[in-house]
């Protein structure tokens, strides 16, 4: 869920988890236990997902067709809780704004977003400071205010 | 449970807008000290714009939320098992192992610098003995003797150092010339340490 909510495209989500967790497997005899287990395991998904993001950067036409794909081949855009007009223009734009953050910002949105984590384990996955992720985030949200500013007058 | 105390000012931001603002995130977020969180609250309870932006970063945070939450629910997960069984029945060859060690390597931010200091630390060791001539660390060896002065006033003289146990020689001989004039004593028209 993670990969998915940072990169946004299937295809690339699947390809990036999977050769997360098969890196995992491979590397399981350097995991020494100084953080969780699923922390480690974050930390391998978040950075390979990040690095993903920075070789490949797509266009908002590409991902705009991605999300229309994930939404319309599983058949879910009526039960879309963003079914309305104004709602799914809100989505639309939230994704938008989302995609543009750059992959730093975007992990820390999305880590404490969808995944509720305290500062502590984002710094712990990411390699930074506690400090450094309230400092990430508020420039994040900011930047995402800006640019939604309209749905929020 | 509040996490960790950011160390910012307690004394500015208590009446200062932009400064609340700027940890009003880690405030919802629940991640303000207990004094911190306290001071905040005072603020935004007293600052009707503070309380604007509060709801602001909330209304935000749920549409995120939802949004987010909505799309990633929809992967599939048997392919994706599917995929990292494939992978691992596959195995990674030794190269990619290691072309995956070298990339780290070369890709780490905290190792960025470690190129250009290596560079200039070999320089600096091949260029220190035109700094420190005396220091004896530069690649060439000191036990090499060296003539320091030839003269022929009758007889050539050499005057020969070697460094590494301090030892001068003094060189006398003889031309050839007179070598054969004096037919005597050979030996002497040898060089003798």
């Amino acid at each position: 869920m993670v990969i998915f909510g940072l990169l946004r495209n299937r295809d690339d989500a699947m390809e990036v988890a999977q050769e997360s967790f098969f890196r995992a497997y491979r590397k399981i005899t350097s995991f020494h236990g100084q953080s969780s287990f699923y922390t480690w395991l974050y930390r391998i998904a978040v950075n390979m997902s990040i690095d993903h993001q920075r070789r490949q950067k797509r266009s908002p036409l590409e991902f705009r067709e991605s999300m229309d794909e994930v939404f319309e081949q599983q058949n879910e855009v009526a039960k879309d809780p963003f079914s309305d007009v104004h709602d799914r223009e809100l989505r639309e734009k939230m994704l938008s704004a989302i995609d543009d953050l750059t992959p730093e910002h975007k992990a820390v949105i999305v880590l404490r977003t969808l995944e509720g984590m305290s500062y502590k384990d984002i710094g712990e996955i990411l390699g930074c400071s506690e400090g450094t992720v309230m400092s990430r985030l508020h420039y994040a949200r900011k930047k995402l205010q800006n640019k939604l500013g309209a749905f929020y007058e | 449970m509040p996490a960790k105390n950011f160390k910012i000012n307690l004394a500015p931001f208590m009446s200062n807008c932009e400064t609340t603002r700027e940890i009003l995130g880690a405030w919802l977020d629940g991640e303000l000290v207990p004094a911190q969180a306290e001071a905040c609250r005072l603020h935004v309870d007293a600052c009707a714009a503070c309380r604007e932006e509060r709801h602001k970063l909330e209304r935000l945070h749920s549409t995120m939320q939802t949004v987010l939450s909505s799309s990633a629910s929809k992967v599939q997960f048997d392919p994706f098992w599917q995929g990292v069984q494939q992978r691992i029945a596959q195995q990674s060859k030794w190269y990619d192992e290691l072309g995956d060690w070298i990339r780290g390597i070369f890709t780490a931010p905290r190792l960025a610098w470690a190129v250009p200091a290596v560079i200039v630390i070999v320089l600096a060791g091949l260029s220190i003995d035109s700094f420190l001539p005396n220091a004896k660390l530069g690649m060439q060896p000191d036990n090499l003797a060296t003539v320091e002065s030839i003269d022929a006033y009758g007889r050539n003289v050499a005057l020969l150092h070697e460094g590494e146990t301090n030892t001068t020689v003094i060189w006398l001989y003889q031309p050839q010339e007179s070598e054969n004039d004096s037919s005597t004593e050979p030996s002497e028209s040898k060089p003798s340490f």
